[in-house]
């Protein structure tokens, strides 16, 4: 496909949620589409068919839950594009694999789960890769609580060119000042967040500066 | 006896302290056929090139399955990234890939100048070129040294780190240290170069010129090298793509996709050089491609030490160490000397980062092994596992 147009209707025929378009000579990215977690194969099946390789999966943790971001380059459009998938239930965080469409993928799957917990199904060897694979500790990049920003207030995402009719990538809790309470309740969750957190805590001012952006 | 292993004497159980070996190990031997060998390389081995380790499932002497076994040397810049200064964070740069630091330096700073809208003085682009070019034959020196040691042959290790000296003394001229060089700031680089730092440069091109021609004769073109060599490890188009491999498999792969040429940054744009590709795919490629990439960069430096302009190595009113990278989000891939180097930022507007991935181009390019390996002898995977150019630094962060 030679055209950005042509690819957001691509990953809206794949079954995007939303697609945006970052500015390329600030953020490096063509295109970023939203899509639910059982469109992620599908869109990276069509990827691979038009020679986009897959260059790096990478995870962020934020108070709605683990953005999950694939970001995929071509040896001859030079397109870099994004999947992105939120993982809303951070207790029990899971995607499925696309290992079985790009084999590369099986590495830095294995990556997000050392670093988030986050397990991806179907991937061939879900075993740690960097940290022990014998002495699990908790998932170490989980952010502290007073650390989490929300992507609600971050909005680096920036507005969708189109999207699905009423969807919101986060949507904003049901009560007003709501900000603490899904903070709290999200890091709280997983048993592991409290030694993630005692080794974030070193950094307590920050936090609650991002908060106030 | 059918279900016996050495690795598992008491039969297929999951508890520690039931099998012998460690959890890597047990968890490779349960898919094993009975009567193989798991044989495990490294992760002390030299021809591992760090602290990398490989396991083995070794029929005869043919390698059935191989599994490389990471995080030997996983330092968490990730985490580091997080709490540290955007500026704090520059020294890590220096020490993700130790071979080649400046491309790592590039790849961070222009990151954080791309969402910040930081345009660098010309004179210091000329600089960054310079230098990350200097840095990737360096780079490309010592493995080839290392590599060709890996296949029996000890004088030409020698010889490269004879040639890598003097890069080390001009890069440190400008640069300050030999190996993990912290040299790029945002908005340009840390010292002004001298008169002596181009001279030496100079002098350096037709020495290495000469020396290239040596090695062509001595080593290129031994007959027992291209036997190691030709028709070993095939890594097709296809299977670079499966894998994400970048960098010089990929264009022994005939794919000639190199970031410096197919979306210049910095001043790419402006110098006359080649991107080698070789189609056969398979170690010779490899081997070829990179000793190609340094006539080629030489090339590069050539034109500009003579191009380079005078005037300010850093912009005005650069970022000061407490500089807080703009809120947003920003992806950069820089062409490193083992593949595309890229670095994704996301600012939330703090004084630290709010979470920084770095995508290490080695990591990719090992991750195709395990199907490269399948069905070659042992020795031909070394060989192999060699011509990956493999920096475990930088693969395990």
């Amino acid at each position: 496909m030679t055209t950005t147009d042509a690819w957001r209707d691509a990953f809206k025929e794949a079954g995007a949620l939303a697609v945006t378009r970052p500015d390329p000579k600030k953020s490096g990215l063509a295109l970023s589409a939203h899509m639910p977690a059982a469109s992620l194969a599908p869109a990276a099946e069509k990827l691979k068919a038009e020679g986009f390789t897959l260059l790096f999966i990478t995870t962020a943790d934020f108070s709605e839950g683990f953005l999950v971001t694939y970001v995929f380059d071509s040896f001859t459009e030079h397109r870099r594009m994004a999947l992105r998938v939120l993982v809303k239930d951070k207790s029990k965080p899971e995607l499925p694999s696309i290992a079985h469409v790009y084999q590369g993928a099986e590495w830095h799957e294995r990556e997000s789960y050392d670093f988030y917990g986050v397990v991806f199904t179907g991937n061939p060897n879900l075993v740690p890769i960097l940290l022990p694979g014998d002495d699990r500790i908790p998932p170490p990049h989980l952010k502290a609580p007073d650390a989490i920003a929300s992507i609600r207030t971050l909005g680096f995402l920036g507005e969708p060119e189109w999207a699905v009719d009423g969807w919101e990538l986060a949507p904003e809790p049901p009560k007003a000042a709501a900000p603490p309470a899904p903070k709290a309740e999200a890091s709280g969750k997983p048993p592991e967040a409290g030694a993630a957190g005692k080794a974030a805590e070193a950094k307590p001012a920050d936090g609650g500066k991002e908060e106030g952006k | 006896m059918s279900n016996f292993s050495f690795l598992n004497p008491f039969g297929v159980l999951d508890e520690p302290g039931t099998y012998m070996g460690d959890f890597y190990s047990h968890n490779f031997a349960k898919k094993a056929a009975p009567g193989n060998v798991i044989l495990n390389l490294g992760p002390q081995h030299p021809s591992t090139h760090g602290v990398l380790r490989v396991l083995t499932e070794l029929y005869g002497e043919f390698v059935m399955r191989a599994e490389p076994v990471l995080g030997y040397l996983h330092r968490s810049h990730e985490k580091m990234a997080e709490h540290k200064t955007a500026y704090g964070f520059l020294p890590n740069m220096g020490r993700v890939d130790y071979l080649n630091a400046i491309g790592w330096n590039w790849a961070y700073t222009a990151a954080c100048e791309q969402l910040a809208g930081i345009v660098v003085p010309e004179r210091a682009e000329y600089l960054r070129v310079i230098s990350a070019e200097l840095n990737r034959i360096s780079s490309h020196l010592v493995w080839w040294g290392a590599f060709v040691l890996d296949l029996g042959a000890f004088t030409p290790i020698l010889y490269a780190f004879d040639d890598r000296e003097d890069l080390c003394d001009i890069l440190q001229r400008v640069t300050g240290s030999r190996l993990t060089m912290n040299y790029f700031r945002f908005g340009g680089v840390g010292e002004d170069g001298d008169e002596r730092f181009f001279s030496l440069i100079r002098e350096f091109i037709p020495r290495m010129r000469e020396r290239l021609k040596m090695y062509k004769g001595l080593v290129t073109d031994n007959v027992i090298l291209r036997r190691r060599l030709e028709g070993i490890g095939p890594m097709d188009a296809d299977m670079c793509l499966r894998y994400g491999a970048t960098g010089p498999i990929l264009r022994a792969a005939g794919v000639g996709h190199d970031v410096r040429k197919s979306v210049p940054y910095g001043i790419y744009d402006r110098f006359d050089f080649e991107i080698p590709s070789y189609k056969d795919c398979d170690n010779f490629g490899r081997y070829w491609v990179r000793m190609e990439e340094i006539e080629q960069s030489m090339r590069i430096v050539e034109q500009a030490v003579e191009q380079i302009p005078q005037g300010k190595r850093i912009m005005d009113k650069a970022p000061k160490p407490a500089w807080k990278i703009p809120a947003g989000e920003s992806v950069f891939s820089v062409e490193g000397a083992r593949g595309e180097i890229s670095v994704h930022v996301i600012s939330d507007g703090g004084k630290s980062p709010y979470r920084v991935k770095l995508r290490a181009p080695g990591f990719s390019n090992l991750s195709l092994f395990a199907e490269a390996s399948r069905g070659t002898i042992l020795a031909d995977a070394i060989a192999i596992l060699g011509s990956l150019d493999l920096v475990i630094p930088e693969i395990d962060r």
